[in-house]
C-alpha cells in the first residue's frame, strides 16, 4: 500500500530526492551470513558462508572458507559432507550425486571455530508444471508493453503452499526488489491453473530460464521479510526496518547469525521468446 | 422562460427603475447591520473631509446627501460598528446604495482570541487541556493554503507529529489510534484526507475544538491518549450568511441561517479539492488518466423547543478517491451523524441526551481480467449517552450518566471480478458492546481550593456473531496449530473485560495570579489499530479487545503551575506528567494483518511509558497574539519480541520541541502570521552494516530498534492577509498569501538505504540499461521546500 502513497506524494507534493552521507554505526563483530540450498537437483546444492561488512564498504564481502559444513537426516545416520570450492566461493556436497529426497527431513550443520549453527527443513513434493507460454501484451496498468510469460500448472496440496519463482533472463538472475515472485495460497491457487503471468516484460529472442521452488514456511517468510526490507523506504508508511527472521539457530558461539536455509524441490523450464507465438 | 414570467420580470424591472430613479444632485441609500440586515438609525453619512455637512440615517436607516464632485469617498460611521469608506463614482450615484456595517465585537473576535474568561486557566480545574479558537487556526500559515485543524494542534505543547506533511497526532507518548476524535460527540475513525496530508474538518463549519491530553472528564473515555472534541457551529437565526474560500487545491463554502423562523437554524459546509484538474493538464497520458480528490460535507440543524429544550442534528460525510488509469481505485468514506437533546430542567438540573452513529468504510477495486478484485471493509460505532448535571449550590457541580457503545467491525470482504483467477476472502466479523457508567463532582472548598473527583466504570463485552480460535498450548502464534474454533451467535458473549477509571484533580489558587493544579487519570481503550507504521493508512485494520487481546490501560499523573500577568494579557503554564501504558500492541516481523482471520497470531503486546514537561507562554489579547511552547518529553515502549525485549523509543519520541506562533494585526486591512517549529529528529533505525544474501547487498540493522535520529526538524511558515477596506458591502473578501517552509529547509521525510548504480540515484537497474558501477548509498526524500500558496476568502 505504501507504494500507492508514494505515487500520491510524487504526483502531488513536489517531493525531491538527493544522495546524502549519514554517520552510521558499525558492528563490533562482523556477523556470519549463511545461505544454504538443499534440493533434489545437485547443481543447486550449496552453502554460502560470508561475513557482514560496514554499510559504506563497497568491497567484496569476506567469504568464510574454513568452516565444517555437513547435512544430516535426523533419525538416520546419513551424513553428507560439504567441501569449500574456491571457484564458486561456496561449499558444495563432497559427492555431487547427493541430493534431497522427497519426504525426508534434513538438518544443516555448520561449525566455524567456537560457533555452531544448525537449521532444518522438510523436502516437499513439487507441484506440477504443465506448460509455459508467452505472448505479446499491450501496455496495461502496472504493466509495460512487451512479451509476458505464463506458467500453467497444478498444485494439489492442502498445506505448505509457499512458492518462489526465480527468473534468469539471458544468464542474468532477476533479483531487483520488484523482481521477487513469491506466492502462497492466501488468494487461492486457481490462478496457477489458469496461468500465472510473470510480471516482467521480455523481448524477442530473450533466453529465459524459470525455476520454481516449494519452500518450507520459515524460508518463505524469510524471503518475504527480505523483500519487505528491500522495499522499506524508511518513511512513515513503512514498518520499522528489521532483519528478516533467520531459520538458522545458534547452538554455541556468537549469538548473531544472518541468512536462511531452504530445503526445496526445483522445477525448471527454459525457453526462447519468439514472435511466432503472438 | 414562459411569456408570463418574461412579462412579470419586465414589469417588476420597469417599476424598480421608476422607483429608484433619483435626483442626480442627491445620493441616497440605506445603512444596515450586516449581522441581521436590520436598518441602523442615526448612522453618520458624510463625504471625506466634510463631516460638517453630513446627514444621519432616518428611522428606516435611509439617507439622502448632496452630491459633490465625483469620484469621492463616502464615509459611514455608527457607534459600536466599524466605519465604512467607499469610493463613489458618478455611475454609483445613479442608484441608491446599500451599506452593511459590521459590529465592532465581530472584529474583536480576531483580536481577543480567547473564547473564555481572561483568568480561566487560574480558576478552572482543567489540566492538559488546550482550546484553540477557530479564528486562531485560520490565521496560522497553512500548507497549500489549506487551514488545517490537526496541523494547528501539532503546534501545541505535548503534541507530536508523525512527520513532514502529515496530520497524525501523538499526544504525550500515545500512539495515533489512542486519540478519540469526535465531532459533536460522535467518533471519527479516519480523520484525514489524502493519506494524512489534511484533516477532515473544514474550519469554516466549526465552532470550537478542545484537546484533552489525557485528563479528560469522567463523561468521556475510551481512548488512552487524548480527546479531540470538535463542535460544528450552529447557524445564526437572523439571515442567510455565507463564507468560503478559493484556494490553491480546494474551494469551500459554508452557508448558515434561520430554518423555520428564529427558533431553528441550519448550517451547511462543503469543501472539494481539484487536484484532478492539475492531473488533467499533464501532457503525460498516464498521469492525465488518474483521479485524485476528496470532498467533505457537513451540516447541522438546531431547534429551540420552548424555553427549556434544544435539539440539534449534525452530520458529516467525507470521501477520498484515488484512481489510476481507470483500472485501479481506492476510496474511503467517513459518515458521522449525531443527535443531541439539551434540556434545562430547572436552574439546577440539566439533562443532555445524545445518540450517534459513525461509519467508516474503504474500497479497493482492481479491474483486471485475470486478477481483478473488489476489496472492501467497513466499521461502525453506534452510541447513546445520557448526562445529568446538578448544581446544588455555587460551589458544587455533580454529573452522572451512562454511555453505551456498540462496535461493529465488518468482515474483510475480497471478491474476485468475474473471470478472475484469485479466490475470495471473507473473515469473521468482530463486535463489541461497551457500557459505561460515570459520575463526577466538582466542589469548591474555598476560593483557593477546589477539587474534582470522577469515576467511570467500563463494562466491555466482545459479542457475537464471531469466531474464536483455540491454539495449541493456549497461545496464538504464526506457527502454532489451531486445535479448535468456537462459533458465537448474535450478541452472545465471547469475552468480558471491565475496568474502573478514576479521575481526580485539585486546584490551589495561591493568589489572583498564580495557581497550582494536579490530576490523576485512568483510561481503558478497547479498540486498537494493528499497525506498526507511524502514519495511518485508510486500510488500517482496527481490532477489538477479545480472548487474546487485552484492553489498553493508561494511567497519567500530572502537576502544573499556572500564572497570569499584565492584567491577564499573558498566560504562563508549566505542566509535568508521567504516563503508564499497558497492553499496547505491535506487529511481529513480516506480519500480514489485512486478510487474516487470526489476526492475534500477528500481534505482540507489551507496555509503554512517557513523561515530560510542557512550557507554554501565551498572549491572547492585543494586536499581537500567539504563543511560545517548549516541550521536553520522552516516550518508551517495551514489547516482548521487539528490540530484544528491551525498552525502545517509538518513532514519534522527540525529546525537544519548540514552537512559536505569532499573529499580528498591522491595520484593519493587513495582518500577518508566522510559525516556527524546531524539534528533535524522529527516532529511527539506520543500518549498522550490510551483508550479501540472494546475490544482493542487504542493509544490516541492529537488533535494537530506533537507536538513531533523523536530523533536527525545523521550519518557518509565514502568511500575509489583506482584507479589502470595509466599504459597507455585504460581500467581504480577503486574500491570504502563505509560504510553507519559508527558508526552504530540507527536512528529511525518509532515508532509503540502497544500492546506487552508475552514480545516479534515479538509475533503475531493471530497465535503464547497462550497469557500470554499483555502491551502497543513502537517498534522502524531502517534501515541501518553499511552498507558496494563495487563497481568496470571502463572507457575505
Amino acid at each position: 500500500m505504501h507504494r500507492f502513497v508514494w505515487i500520491l506524494l510524487a504526483v502531488f507534493t513536489w517531493s525531491c530526492q538527493e544522495e546524502v552521507t549519514l554517520p552510521l554505526g558499525t558492528k563490533s563483530e562482523l556477523v556470519p551470513t549463511i545461505e544454504g540450498f538443499w534440493t533434489d537437483q545437485g547443481i543447486y546444492n550449496e552453502v554460502k558462508f560470508t561475513l557482514s561488512k560496514d554499510y559504506y564498504d563497497s568491497t567484496e564481502v569476506v567469504v568464510v572458507t574454513d568452516a565444517e559444513v555437513f547435512i544430516t537426516s535426523p533419525g538416520t545416520d546419513k551424513v553428507i559432507p560439504f567441501v569449500y570450492l574456491s571457484g564458486t566461493k561456496s561449499y558444495k556436497p563432497q559427492n555431487p550425486l547427493d541430493k534431497a529426497v522427497i519426504g525426508e527431513r534434513y538438518q544443516l550443520n555448520i561449525r566455524w571455530g567456537e560457533n555452531v549453527y544448525v537449521s532444518d527443513g522438510l523436502m516437499l513434493e513439487p507441484p506440477i508444471v504443465d506448460s509455459v507460454t508467452w505472448r505479446f501484451e499491450e501496455e496495461r496498468l502496472f504493466r509495460d508493453e512487451g512479451y509476458y510469460i505464463k506458467v500453467y500448472g497444478r498444485i494439489p496440496f492442502e498445506e505448505d503452499n509457499n512458492y518462489r519463482i526465480r527468473v534468469i533472463e539471458n544468464d542474468t538472475l532477476k533479483n531487483q526488489r520488484e523482481d521477487y515472485l513469491l506466492f502462497d495460497d492466501t488468494f487461492g491457487l486457481t490462478f496457477f491453473e489458469e496461468g500465472l503471468e510473470l510480471g516482467y516484460t521480455f523481448e524477442e529472442k530473450d533466453r529465459v530460464r524459470l525455476e520454481l521452488f516449494r519452500l518450507n514456511r520459515d524460508a518463505f517468510d524469510y524471503l518475504n521479510q527480505l523483500v519487505n526490507l528491500l522495499f522499506s523506504d524508511g518513511g512513515l508508511f513503512s514498518p520499522p526496518p528489521q532483519n528478516p527472521d533467520t531459520n538458522i539457530r545458534v547452538v554455541s558461539g556468537n549469538p548473531e547469525v544472518l541468512g536462511y536455509f531452504a530445503v526445496t524441490p526445483v522445477l525448471s523450464r527454459s525457453l526462447v521468446i519468439q514472435a511466432k507465438y503472438d | 422562460m414562459s411569456l408570463f414570467r418574461v412579462l412579470t420580470l419586465f414589469f417588476i424591472t420597469g417599476l424598480s427603475v421608476q422607483a429608484f430613479s433619483q435626483d442626480p444632485k442627491i445620493i441616497s441609500g440605506e445603512v444596515m447591520d450586516v449581522s441581521n440586515s436590520e436598518p441602523l438609525i442615526g448612522a453618520n453619512v458624510y463625504w471625506e473631509g466634510k463631516s460638517e455637512s453630513g446627514v444621519v440615517t432616518d428611522l428606516n436607516g435611509k439617507f439622502e446627501l448632496e452630491l459633490v464632485d465625483l469620484p469621492n469617498r463616502l464615509i459611514i460611521s455608527y457607534v459600536g460598528f466599524e466605519r465604512s469608506i467607499r469610493v463613489i463614482n458618478p455611475k454609483d450615484a445613479e442608484r441608491p446604495i446599500r451599506f452593511f456595517l459590521k459590529p465592532e465585537e465581530m472584529s474583536l473576535d480576531e483580536i481577543i482570541i480567547q473564547e473564555r474568561k481572561p483568568d480561566e486557566q487560574l480558576k478552572n480545574l482543567e489540566m492538559g487541556k488546550s482550546t484553540v479558537p477557530i479564528e486562531t487556526i485560520k490565521n496560522i500559515p497553512a500548507l497549500f493554503g489549506e487551514v488545517d485543524l490537526f496541523r494547528s494542534l501539532q503546534l501545541l505543547p505535548g503534541v507530536q507529529t508523525a512527520g513532514e506533511g502529515t496530520t497524525g497526532l501523538f499526544v504525550r507518548g500515545g500512539s495515533a489510534d489512542q486519540n478519540l476524535v469526535q465531532l459533536d460527540g460522535a467518533p471519527v475513525y479516519n480523520a484525514s484526507h489524502f493519506f494524512g496530508i489534511f484533516s477532515v474538518f473544514n474550519p469554516d463549519g466549526l465552532k470550537s475544538v478542545d484537546l484533552y491530553k489525557g485528563n479528560m472528564p469522567a463523561s468521556f473515555g475510551g481512548r488512552a491518549a487524548s480527546l479531540i472534541d470538535v463542535s460544528l457551529r450552529e447557524g445564526n437565526n437572523q439571515q442567510i450568511r455565507g463564507e468560503g474560500g478559493i484556494g490553491s487545491i480546494s474551494s469551500r463554502l459554508t452557508i448558515d441561517g434561520p430554518l423555520f423562523g428564529k427558533n431553528s437554524t441550519f448550517i451547511l459546509s462543503g469543501r472539494r479539492t481539484y487536484a484532478d484538474i492539475f492531473l488533467g493538464l499533464s501532457s503525460d497520458e498516464a498521469i492525465r488518466n488518474n483521479k485524485l480528490n476528496f470532498h467533505d460535507l457537513s451540516g447541522k440543524v438546531s431547534f429551540i423547543l420552548g424555553d427549556r429544550d434544544k435539539i440539534s442534528i449534525s452530520s458529516y460525510e467525507g470521501s477520498d478517491f484515488l484512481g489510476l488509469d481507470e483500472a485501479f481505485g481506492l476510496g474511503w468514506t467517513n459518515w458521522v451523524t449525531a443527535v443531541n437533546w439539551n434540556r434545562v430542567s430547572s436552574e439546577k438540573y440539566y439533562f443532555d441526551l445524545q445518540g450517534y452513529h459513525s461509519r467508516y468504510n474503504y474500497s479497493v477495486e482492481f479491474d483486471d481480467p485475470e486478477t481483478g478484485f473488489e476489496w472492501s471493509n467497513k466499521l461502525s460505532e453506534s452510541g447513546l449517552k445520557a448526562v445529568w448535571t446538578f448544581l446544588p449550590d455555587d460551589q458544587t457541580q455533580l454529573n452522572w450518566g451512562i454511555h453505551s457503545q456498540y462496535y461493529n467491525f465488518a468482515p474483510i470482504d475480497l471478491d474476485p471480478s468475474p473471470g478472475s483467477a484469485i479466490e475470495s476472502i471473507v473473515t469473521n466479523p468482530k463486535n463489541g458492546l461497551l457500557n459505561n457508567i460515570f459520575v463526577s463532582g466538582n466542589y469548591e472548598f474555598s476560593p483557593k481550593l477546589s477539587a474534582e473527583a470522577g469515576l467511570r466504570w467500563g463494562l466491555f463485552n466482545q459479542v457475537g456473531k464471531g469466531v474464536d480460535y483455540l491454539y495449541e498450548d493456549g497461545l496464538p502464534g504464526p506457527e502454532v496449530e489451531i486445535i479448535d474454533s468456537l462459533n458465537y451467535g448474535t450478541l452472545e458473549n465471547m469475552q468480558f473485560y471491565q475496568g474502573l477509571e478514576p479521575r481526580i484533580a485539585f486546584r490551589y489558587r495561591v493568589n489572583d495570579l498564580f495557581s497550582i493544579k494536579t490530576a490523576y487519570n485512568r483510561n481503558f481503550q478497547y479498540i486498537q489499530i494493528a499497525s506498526n507504521s507511524s502514519a495511518g493508512l485508510p486500510i488500517d485494520r482496527w481490532i477489538l479487545s477479545g480472548r487474546y487481546i487485552a484492553p489498553v490501560k493508561s494511567d497519567q499523573i500530572s502537576l502544573g503551575l499556572f500564572h497570569n500577568f499584565d492584567q491577564n494579557r499573558w498566560e504562563l503554564s508549566i505542566e509535568g506528567y508521567y504516563k503508564d501504558l499497558d497492553n499496547v500492541i505491535d506487529l511481529r516481523n513480516g506480519a500480514q494483518v489485512l486478510f487474516t482471520d487470526q489476526v492475534e497470531t500477528e500481534l505482540l503486546a507489551g507496555r509503554g511509558w512517557a513523561y515530560g514537561t510542557e512550557f507554554l507562554l501565551r498572549k491572547n489579547i492585543g494586536k499581537t497574539t500567539g504563543w511560545l511552547a517548549y516541550t521536553w518529553s520522552r516516550a518508551w515502549r517495551e514489547i516482548e519480541g521487539v528490540s530484544k525485549n528491551e525498552p525502545y523509543n517509538p518513532r514519534f519520541d522527540r525529546p525537544h520541541d519548540v514552537t512559536l506562533v505569532l499573529n499580528h494585526e498591522f491595520s484593519s486591512s493587513w495582518s500577518a502570521g508566522l510559525t516556527f517549529v524546531h524539534t528533535t529528529g524522529q527516532a529511527v533505525s539506520y543500518p549498522v552494516g550490510s551483508y550479501l544474501v540472494d546475490n544482493q547487498s542487504v542493509p544490516l540493522y541492529s537488533e535494537f530498534r530506533n537507536l538513531d535520529r533523523f536530523p533536527d526538524y525545523h521550519r518557518m511558515d509565514a502568511s500575509v492577509t489583506w482584507k479589502n477596506a470595509d466599504k459597507g458591502r455585504k460581500w467581504r473578501g480577503s486574500w491570504n498569501f502563505s509560504i510553507y517552509n519559508l527558508y526552504g529547509r530540507k527536512n528529511p521525510f525518509a532515508y532509503e538505504f540502497r544500492q546506487i548504480y552508475n552514480d545516479d540515484i534515479t538509475f533503475d537497474a531493471g530497465s535503464d540499461g547497462e550497469i557500470f558501477s554499483s555502491r551502497p548509498g543513502v537517498v534522502m526524500t524531502y517534501l515541501f521546500t518553499f511552498l507558496p500558496s494563495i487563497t481568496y476568502n470571502f463572507q457575505f
